[in-house]
């Protein structure tokens, strides 16, 4: 069983008194494991906050089915043990931090001796212990947001669904949100989240879904993606002879010389093979300084796979 | 049952802390107690101004609240999004509309008896004694603030709070209406005003049904009967809008 499985959804929303269609998720299918930590990727408007509002039963799909953990998203009782973290805090103003958090767990049904505690843990998580009695509307924008994080950890949820969790975070604050996700991870929890941060999802997550104006371009593991990048290897050594160059052009290397460094590049392309040109090297007398796998980065495969799905 | 109580806490919390509410409350204390004065500019007894201008005011300041705190909360909670934070969790919408509801009428419940205290002890004042008719008036205002309660949070469902204050408002208006909408009705020669005239009067509540002032004002009987099976219908007809408001919050798209 998935953590969460979205099957054949698709969302069209009705706008204005002629009630024009338009489409913001079409026949849309992927899967979310259980344990792994997959990201959430697409450009604005592409889809992803409709398809989160989803799974978290806010926006009620045109077509197809949403599952949490076996059970229909449409039903309250799915969303037990799953925390959901919107892009931006909402939160009712006019409740100290340690009131929020007790409505939150209330609802979530925390038992009440057990509520004190949990508070405190998830406020010491997000290092907030100290502004308990704060009204909210008194916090920074990015303290509601680790004060967002910290709603969103109480009862220990076994997933936890987060909307561009990082947006307004000073680089502290990012920091321990990375850290905390590397924990949730070791911990065992299910991560989906969307980040606009391609470097994060690339550091942080096993899986990745793409979107792209509402439909799916890419599910599947983030290494695998970044794999589909690899154009090939740069061995760099120093200077070669001519007869050397030759018997290496004959391999399929080709060829960069940098006359200041005294310094040739040999790229290997992903078909070629590393080991025989070290090994044409070594016989000629030359020997590489360093080897440099050359990938596509996240980014550049995803604008790639984009201009692709456009052309 | 424990989520509902949780949201009607929050939600009391919330409207307990709104300064509008003690705007309201410090307004009608100190209409009702500027009444005392009336008595002399009046050819009625003081005990009957003060009666009538002491109900007059509960109804409108409970209006006022009703419509102020009903359209703003639920209204400008699906437009700030913090109902994102209730019904995003396992909560089914339809307890959150209960515990809205609840909460709400906490607090009208709440003022209610704060204004009725002041009321009473002003009559009080005036040497008259509280009988059950003035009671009864008051019990039935509550009633029908509940139905306009739960109309603004009807309306809150599907429009925005401007208009549903709006709505709410004509709703009132239209309810205390009903009875000449029928006689306008039967005078209608227009079939199509007619039509109009005789659905508008069967789709709204009588809301003169909870207006027993002038009874109470002239001192004249109001049978415990009247009172429950008014209470009755005011209770029927606020599950009725209750009951849409889910039906229609159920397939919104937040």
């Amino acid at each position: 069983m998935h953590a969460i499985e979205v099957a054949n959804v698709t969302k069209i929303f009705r706008k204005g008194f002629r009630a024009v269609r338009i489409p913001a998720v079409v026949d849309l299918s992927f899967t979310v494991r259980k344990g792994a930590i997959t990201g959430f990727v697409g450009p604005n408007g592409a889809g992803k906050t409709t398809t989160i509002k989803m799974i978290e039963g806010l926006v009620h799909p045109t077509k197809g089915m949403l599952r949490i953990n076996g059970e229909d998203a449409a039903f309250p009782r799915a969303r037990g043990g799953v925390a959901f973290l919107s892009e931006q805090p909402y939160f009712y103003a006019h409740l100290t931090v340690s009131e929020m958090l007790r409505f939150t767990a209330e609802l979530i049904r925390v038992p009440s001796s057990q509520i004190p505690k949990e508070t405190q843990r998830v406020l010491e998580t997000v290092e907030l212990s100290r502004k308990t009695g704060t009204k909210i509307k008194e916090l920074s924008k990015g303290m509601q947001q680790r004060l967002n994080m910290a709603q969103a950890l109480l009862g220990s949820p076994h997933t936890l669904v987060l909307d561009e969790p990082m947006s307004g975070m000073d680089p502290p604050g990012r920091r321990l949100f990375r850290d905390l996700m590397e924990l949730l991870r070791q911990e065992g929890r299910t991560l989906f989240f969307s980040s606009h941060v391609l470097d994060d999802i690339e550091a942080i997550c096993d899986d990745v879904v793409v979107l792209q104006q509402g439909k799916l371009t890419y599910a599947g593991g983030v290494r695998e993606l970044l794999d589909e990048g690899f154009t090939g290897t740069d061995v760099v050594t120093g200077e070669i002879t001519q007869e050397c160059r030759e018997a290496l052009g004959g391999a399929g290397c080709r060829f960069r010389h940098d006359e200041k460094r005294g310094e040739w590049t040999l790229f290997v392309p992903k078909t070629g093979d590393v080991a025989a040109l070290q090994r044409i090297l070594s016989e000629k007398g030359a020997f590489p300084r360093r080897v440099i796998p050359r990938s596509m980065t996240l980014e550049e495969l995803l604008y790639q796979r984009k201009t692709e799905s456009v052309t | 049952m424990n989520t509902i109580l949780t949201v009607a806490l929050n939600t009391f919390k919330e409207t307990i802390r709104n300064k509008v509410l003690y705007n309201i409350l410090l307004v009608a204390a100190a209409a009702l107690l500027l009444s005392l004065s009336f008595g002399d500019l009046s050819l009625f007894s003081r005990a009957q101004v003060m009666t009538d201008f002491g109900l007059a005011t509960m109804s409108l300041t409970g209006l006022l609240m009703a419509i102020f705190i009903g359209v703003g909360l639920l209204g400008v909670e699906i437009a700030t999004k913090t109902v994102y934070g209730v019904v995003g969790r396992p909560v089914s919408r339809d307890a959150f509309i209960v515990g809205k509801f609840c909460g709400l009428c906490a607090t009208l419940l709440l003022n209610f008896i704060l204004i009725a205290a002041v009321f009473f002890v002003a009559i009080r004042f005036l040497g008259v004694t509280v009988k059950a008719p003035v009671v009864y008036a008051v019990l039935l205002l509550a009633v029908e603030m509940a139905l306009i309660v739960a109309t603004s949070i009807f309306f809150s469902t599907f429009t925005t709070p401007t208009l549903a204050a709006i709505f709410t408002v004509g709703f009132y208006i239209a309810g205390h209406l009903n009875d000449l909408m029928n006689i306008g009705a039967e005078q209608q020669r227009n079939p199509v005003w007619r039509f109009i005239l005789v659905s508008l009067n069967r789709l709204l509540p009588n809301l003169e049904h909870f207006n027993i002032r002038t009874r109470v004002v002239y001192d004249l009987a109001v049978p415990d009967l009247f009172v429950a099976q008014a209470a009755a219908y005011g209770i029927l007809y606020t599950v009725l809008l209750l009951l849409l408001a889910m039906v229609v919050f159920s397939r919104k798209d937040l």
